[in-house]
This record gives C-alpha cells, sequence and structure tokens, in this order.
C-alpha cells in the first residue's frame, strides 16, 4: 500500500462530522429520478406522466448514447416531470408504492462475471443503469466499453469531507465488492484502490479482503482523496490522462446488480449542518431532500458537497453521483467594520485572522465574505491548487481566448476541486471559469 | 435595535440601485457602505464556503504594516523640525508639530486620489477597488515632509490615472502607482524631492539644511563610513531612523517590522522581501570588495546600504505589491534579487539619483510580465501534457 502525500489543501477542523451509526430511513412517498447532477447528459424522457413503471426500468436516457438508461428506483405512477431552464429535463418523480416489482434480469455469479463476453456485460450494466457510474478523465463523462483504460481509480470515500463512510458502505457488502472489482478486472488490470487514512482502519474491521486490495491512502486533507487529485499524484504518462474512476457506492451496486439481478435500490447518504451530528442513513436512491432533512433554517443553502456540489431546492431529489447533503447557514449577516475585527471565529487558509493561530473547529458558512475585484496576483489560488495548477494564470489565458496556453499549463488535470474559488481574496469563480473551459474543450473535441 | 448607520444604507438604497435617482454614482454608494458592513451575499456556485479573507481584509493588514513606519515618520518629522530649530522637543511637541506637517500630505493624498478613483469607477461602472487605501498612504511616505501640498496632488494624480487607470484600473497596471506618482515628482520638480532635503524645520527657523544620508561623500580621503558618521548618521541612527529623510523611509527598524507583518500573515510574498534583501547584500558587498572609492558609497559595506536610503521601504511595500510583481514563485526570487542587484548599482553608479530603489522597482514592475511568461513556459514544459 503506497501513501499518498498532498502538498496542499483544505486542512481546518470542520466539527459537523456524522456520527458513525446507522439509521433505515422509511419509503417516502415519492422518489425522484435526477438529471441535473449527470455530468454532460443530453436526457432524453422514456416515460410520460401517469404512466406506471417497475423499479429498474428505464425512466429517461442520454441522446448521444442510448443505451444507456437511467432507471427508476421505485415501483409506482410516474408523478411529475420537472424540466429546468431550456427544457432541460431535472427529475421524474415517482409516487412510490409500498411494495416494489422489479425488472427481473439473471443473477450472475463471480465466475459468470469473469467468463461473460465483455459486450454483454457492458450491455447488461447499461441496461441496469449502472454503468454510467463509470467515469472518464479528463472530463468525467461516461466511460466508453471499447476503451481500455490505463487505469481504474476506485475512490473509496465521496467528494464531501463527510461523505458516508466505506465501511458503513462496505457492511454486508462484501461479496457485492469483490463482484464490482471483479469487472472492473474486465476492462483494465491496473486498479488503483484509494482510501481516506481516517477510513482505512474501518475497512480493516469490516473486512479484510477489502483491506488488502487497498493500493494508496490518502491523508485526511480535502481533496487528496479526490480520483481526480489521486490522478494526477500517480500518473506517469500522458496515455493515463484518460484513466477511468469509480466510486465504492457504485462498484457496491454494481455488484449487488449483477449478483442479484435486481436494481439495487439502496444507499447511504451523510447529513451535515450545524447543530446535532446526525447518524449515517440507509435510504432509497432518489430520496426527496425533505424526508432527509427535517427543518431546514432559513436563509441556509443545502448542498450536495461544500466544495463541489450543486444546490438543492427543497423539493429537490437526490441524484445517483450525490451520497452527502450539507445544510450550510448564511452566517451573521453584514458585519460592521468586518475586515477589521480580530477574527478569531473566522476561519481561514490564510493568517490573516487570529483563527489562523488556533485550531478551533471551523464553522463554515455560505457567504461570499467579500465582493467580486480584479485579480491582483497574490497566488493564493497556486499555493492552495491540489493538482499544482496555477488557476489564475489559467483564468488569464482562457479570457484572453487563448485556450492552447491555457492546456499547455494544465487546464485538463483541474480536479473541479473548488479550493482555488474558496481562497481567492478577490472573490473570483475560477473553479467555474475553469471547469466551464474543460467542459467546452471536452464537448468540442467529442 | 437596529444599527442606525446601517438605517441609513438602506434607507438611501433605493435612491442609487435598480433605477434610482443616483444610479450613476452606485460605486460611491458602495464602496463607503461597504466600508462600514462586510457585504455578505450567499454564493451561487461552487464552492460554496468561502474563506474569510478578502480585498479589504487584505489591504488592512498592508495598512497595519505600514502604521509602524507612519508614526515613526510623523514623530521624526518633528524630531527634525526640533533639531532644525536648534531646541530640543519633548516627544509630544515632536508628534505634534510632525503631524502638523505630515497628516496634510496624507490627506490630500486619499482625497485627490479617492476623487480620482470614484471618477473613474462612475465612468467605467464598477465598483471601487481597495487598492487606493494602501496607494494612498504609500505615496506620501516616499515624500519629504516639506513637498508642497500641490505637488502632493500632482503627483497622486499621477500615480492614479497614469500608473493605474490608464491601464484599465486595478489589477492591470504595470507600474505601481504610489512608486509612478513619486518618479513623476522626482523628475518633475527635482528641487522639493532631491537628496537635500530641506527639513520640516526650516519655516521655523529658515535656512537649515540637512543632506540625507545617500548624498554625503567622505572628501579628501575620508572614509565614506567617517564621513557619514562626522555628519550625524551612525549606523545606529540610520538603523532606528531619527535622520532626515521622506516620511516613511528613514527608519529600518519600523520598516521591518513592517515586512515581519507582511510576511507573517502572508499578505506579501516574502520571495520577493528576503530575494531583494539578499541580491542587495551580495551585491554591496561586491562592490565594497571591488577595490577603490574609499570615499564613496561603493565602500560603505551592507549595514550603512541597507539601513541609509529607501531600499527596506521600497523591497517591504512598493515591490511586494502583487499586482505589479510577477505572479510566479521563481519569478518573485529573481525579481526581488534584481531589485536590490540595481538598487546598489544605480546608488553606486550615478550619484545623481541617490534613490536608486525607486527606479530600480519602476524598472523591474516593466519585467515582471516577462519574467513570468518564461517561467510559466518553463513550468508547462514540465508538466505532463494533457489535452
Ligand atoms: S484549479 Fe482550482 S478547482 Fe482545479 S484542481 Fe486546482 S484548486 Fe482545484
Ligand atoms: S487567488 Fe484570486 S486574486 Fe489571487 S492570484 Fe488567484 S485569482 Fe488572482
Amino acid at each position: 500500500m503506497k501513501i499518498l502525500k498532498i502538498p496542499r489543501g483544505f486542512d481546518l477542523n470542520v466539527a459537523e462530522q456524522p456520527d458513525l451509526s446507522c439509521t433505515h430511513l422509511a419509503l417516502p412517498s415519492s422518489l425522484g429520478c435526477c438529471a441535473g447532477d449527470i455530468p454532460h447528459i443530453r436526457p432524453k424522457l422514456l416515460v410520460k406522466e401517469g404512466q406506471r413503471v417497475n423499479t429498474g426500468e428505464a425512466l429517461f436516457t442520454d441522446k448521444r448514447d442510448t443505451t444507456i438508461q437511467y432507471v427508476s428506483p421505485a415501483t409506482g405512477q410516474v408523478k411529475t416531470v420537472i424540466y429546468g431552464p431550456r427544457r432541460r429535463l431535472m427529475e421524474v418523480v415517482i409516487a412510490t408504492e409500498s411494495e416494489d416489482e422489479y425488472v427481473e434480469y439473471d443473477p450472475v455469479d463471480l465466475n459468470g462475471i469473469v467468463g461473460m463476453p465483455r459486450d454483454e456485460l457492458v450491455a447488461c450494466l447499461k441496461k441496469g443503469g449502472l454503468w454510467q457510474g463509470l467515469l472518464r478523465f479528463p472530463a468525467l463523462d461516461c466511460a466508453e466499453p471499447d476503451h481500455s483504460p490505463a487505469m481504474i481509480i476506485v475512490a473509496m470515500d465521496g467528494n464531501d469531507l463527510f461523505s458516508p463512510r466505506p465501511d458503513i458502505i462496505l457492511k454486508d457488502n462484501i461479496a457485492a465488492f469483490e463482484a464490482g472489482m471483479a469487472i472492473l478486472r474486465r476492462f483494465s488490470n491496473r486498479l488503483s484502490v484509494v482510501c481516506r487514512e481516517s477510513s482505512l482502519e474501518g475497512i480493516w474491521e469490516i473486512g479484510r479482503s477489502v483491506a488488502e486490495q487497498i493500493t494508496h491512502t490518502a491523508p485526511d486533507i480535502y481533496p487528496a482523496w479526490h480520483p481526480g487529485a489521486v490522478l494526477y499524484q500517480i500518473k506517469q504518462q500522458a496515455a493515463e490522462n484518460n484513466s477511468w474512476c469509480i466510486r465504492l457506492d457504485h462498484l457496491v451496486m454494481m455488484g449487488r446488480f449483477l449478483l442479484s439481478g435486481r436494481y439495487p435500490v439502496e444507499k447511504i447518504v451523510t447529513i451535515t449542518g450545524p447543530g446535532e451530528r446526525q447518524p449515517h442513513m440507509r435510504v432509497r436512491q432518489g430520496m426527496p431532500l425533505s424526508a432527509l432533512v427535517g427543518k431546514i433554517p432559513g436563509n441556509s443553502l443545502v448542498t450536495t458537497g461544500r466544495f463541489n456540489g450543486r444546490i438543492l431546492e427543497k423539493d429537490a431529489h437526490i441524484g445517483l453521483f450525490e451520497n452527502t447533503v450539507n445544510i450550510i447557514e448564511a452566517g451573521p449577516g453584514e458585519e460592521m467594520f468586518g475586515f477589521a475585527r480580530p477574527g478569531l471565529d473566522k476561519p481561514t487558509l490564510s493568517s490573516t485572522f487570529l483563527s489562523s493561530l488556533f485550531r478551533r473547529p471551523a464553522k463554515m458558512d455560505c457567504t461570499l465574505h467579500g465582493e467580486e475585484r480584479a485579480c491582483i496576483n497574490c497566488s493564493y489560488c497556486e499555493r492552495i491548487c491540489p493538482n499544482d495548477l496555477m488557476p489564475a494564470f489559467i483564468m488569464k489565458a482562457l479570457h484572453a481566448d487563448d485556450l492552447e496556453d491555457a492546456l499547455a499549463l494544465g487546464l485538463m488535470d483541474c480536479c473541479r476541486c473548488g479550493l482555488c474559488s474558496f481562497v481567492c481574496p478577490s472573490k473570483i469563480e475560477l473553479t467555474q471559469i475553469l471547469s466551464d473551459a474543460m467542459d467546452a474543450y471536452y464537448k468540442d473535441k467529442e | 435595535m437596529k444599527n442606525p448607520l446601517k438605517k441609513f444604507f438602506d434607507d438611501t438604497k433605493p435612491l442609487f440601485t435598480g433605477d434610482g435617482k443616483y444610479k450613476k454614482y452606485e460605486p460611491i454608494w458602495d464602496a463607503t457602505k461597504t466600508f462600514f458592513f462586510l457585504p455578505s451575499v450567499k454564493t451561487l456556485v461552487m464552492p460554496f464556503v468561502r474563506d474569510h479573507l478578502d480585498l479589504k481584509r487584505y489591504m488592512s493588514i498592508v495598512i497595519l504594516a505600514l502604521l509602524p513606519v507612519t508614526f515613526f515618520g510623523i514623530y521624526n518629522t518633528g524630531y527634525q523640525a526640533g533639531i532644525g530649530a536648534g531646541e530640543s522637543w519633548s516627544v509630544t511637541r515632536c508628534f505634534l508639530i510632525g503631524a502638523w506637517y505630515v497628516l496634510p500630505i496624507i490627506m490630500v493624498s486619499y482625497v485627490v486620489g479617492f476623487a480620482w478613483e470614484f471618477l473613474f469607477a462612475v465612468v467605467r461602472r464598477h465598483n471601487i477597488s481597495e487598492g487606493f487605501l494602501v496607494t494612498g498612504l504609500l505615496f506620501p511616505l516616499t515624500l519629504p515632509p516639506t513637498i508642497p501640498l500641490w505637488q502632493v496632488a500632482l503627483g497622486i494624480s499621477f500615480g492614479v490615472v497614469i500608473g493605474k487607470e490608464v491601464f484599465g484600473g486595478t489589477g492591470r497596471n504595470i507600474l505601481n502607482p504610489a512608486l509612478t506618482g513619486r518618479a513623476f515628482l522626482f523628475f518633475s520638480y527635482p528641487v522639493s524631492m532631491s537628496g537635500d532635503v530641506w527639513v520640516a524645520g526650516k519655516h521655523l527657523m529658515d535656512g537649515v539644511t540637512g543632506a540625507t544620508a545617500l548624498s554625503v561623500t567622505g572628501a579628501g580621503g575620508q572614509s565614506i563610513t567617517a564621513a557619514l558618521y562626522d555628519a550625524g548618521y551612525s549606523l545606529g541612527r540610520l538603523f532606528t531612523g531619527f535622520v532626515p529623510g521622506s516620511v516613511g523611509e528613514t527608519s529600518a527598524l519600523c520598516c521591518l517590522i513592517g515586512a515581519a507583518i507582511l510576511m507573517v500573515t502572508r499578505i506579501a510574498n516574502y520571495r520577493i522581501i528576503i530575494g531583494g534583501i539578499a541580491g542587495f547584500v551580495i551585491t554591496t558587498i561586491i562592490v565594497y570588495l571591488i577595490p577603490g572609492g574609499q570615499d564613496s558609497w561603493s565602500n560603505a559595506g551592507p549595514f550603512y546600504h541597507l539601513c541609509a536610503g529607501g531600499f527596506l521601504f521600497g523591497i517591504s511595500f512598493m515591490a511586494t505589491d502583487p499586482v505589479s510583481a510577477p505572479g510566479t514563485n521563481p519569478g518573485r526570487w529573481i525579481f526581488g534579487a534584481a531589485i536590490g542587484f540595481l538598487t546598489v548599482i544605480i546608488r553606486v553608479g550615478n550619484p545623481a539619483f541617490m534613490e536608486g530603489v525607486m527606479l530600480a522597482i519602476l524598472f523591474m514592475n516593466v519585467f515582471a510580465p516577462l519574467l513570468d511568461h518564461l517561467v510559466l513556459k518553463y513550468k508547462s514544459s514540465k508538466r505532463i501534457p494533457n489535452v
């Protein structure tokens, strides 16, 4: 096992860590299948409002590849179809029935996975609505089955500081994990399994066989365990730029799906917020936010990852790629002479507030703490970037329409961790600028 | 209870925003409001949490670092005036007299400079950047206390308009605006800026001049250090700063305190300061080792060079202005070291410009983008390509 070192990142002490116990939430009256969190997709609806669907039945697909399906997490009638701006499909909401009727497939055992023709395996996973868990760098679009990636990174931990712990996801799922790994081995013989230092012990306890397959541990400094940051740390040649990655929960889902022949509807979700520590929750795919969190304090923001998720509206449903919900308060509002306060209670990665002298739990809020200004060339963004980028210079190259320069400076190595925007004193939306440019370039190339 | 000031801003908001009557003057309203109340809008795009550091805080720290030199400068102006008057004044008296000279300069600099900032903000319809908070204080500190106020106004106008706004405002300027203003005055009105500073006391008792340390030379085979000592510039005095000179630059000690604040808070990049001092010291040692020039500054050695003149002030507060310095770390080392080197070379090579540091920094400001460009080229070539 190798220990990854990450020279920079976010290492403030944030309270709000979820409890390690796990509770089970009941089936809510509606579940959703969300398209809002799926990168690059051009969704095409396959059902109508009022139509009855079974669990595992396709609800929408991707116009770019109609063999990839996004399936229903529940049995029941399609209640509403929600569109976002420019009539982009956002969610398909199902009114749930208490008994599930599954779309059934033939179960495949471990030997079957090893022996099955690769096309058949891919077709099966696509139909089952699970292929999209495998993502391809650098744009993190769906993996293309006829590529053979140089490496597949298995990320045991999620996108947020407090995504579900791998040991809780793995509980009762060891066989599914093994099956998932067997699937991956069909596509690449180089699997890099990465977990956070703090998750390692739990994994050892839950299953030796899993722990023995871990190839890298990453320090508990955000975003050291992100697939993008990991890839940057371990890649040695350009061929690895198009590696694939998959998150533990999707890997387990794939395994469960093949072993049981049914769409796995369960997922583990964490909820973080000010106040009491909440347990991990074993819930259905596509849970409505309202069923997950009780009362949301007014004026706060609900997101699926404080650095790199999306904002959840009150009536939103959790997407396939999301397994954490952060409730972030709005903070104290406009403070008089805010810039001149000693700032014991102001968490910062700089050294300009007294808080930087003490490692007290940082209280984060969802405000900008300033206004947008021109870049002052301070290099704070460079100092924090885990992938050795110079976001300010990339941004300037992009503004000058010099894509070549931006690429040469490593634009496509950005893992969208959000830290550059986090630190920028001029409050420039660097991550968004870089991320949009990456997507545009990827789309052009496609 | 609602803060009355807050109420005022809430009440006036409709006038200045949206379709308000004074919509044109929104930047002014905004700048005033955000000075009192830290703006706190919600984040709309990821990441949803943000650091507390913003430009207001950033610039406030620079102001904080400038306070020691400012207060010492005020005191020293009074102190020098006392010497000029041939009397020994109490600390309070020195302060009051010093403030009498220095505060109007600072005020003129801020008022005139902000007037320009407001004008450009209104015309260009953007918010006012905090950068001027620093420029407005830096500029007066580089001036001799006896400078006529109309020259202050002229200098800061030149600095803001030509040094900054013609490039497109804060963030786009190539030169340090405060230094640009000073250089303008230096070349346009050499008499008021020359090495022979008329100390503030001349208004009280006429005809007293004090040559600044850098214009001293040893006459008739006297070594430079002895000549300096005779002229009242012992190393200790130069270090603490009880010598005539521009308001902020005389005290090496206070400049070092400021530099320490800037480096500890990481507001200034330590590479520039350390690189600058290193380049400077090495060059002074080299010129010291070159034979000859017993009586000139080339033979003064690193300590006298460091403590006399404005090098420490310049490298701590002027060269570290991030906008006009390089944005890459290797670039910053080179930038700092080159300023140190050039300062010494100008000092020894051309006694007509005693203040080498000003030209050195402006010169390197011009080269900063080139340094960045080279570093970026090199760095790009080291990356595993990903296209
Ligand atoms: S450029 Fe910004 S978002 Fe991208 S990896 Fe660096 S810090 Fe993260
Ligand atoms: S942190 Fe912001 S202001 Fe500083 S260099 Fe980066 S983009 Fe510019």
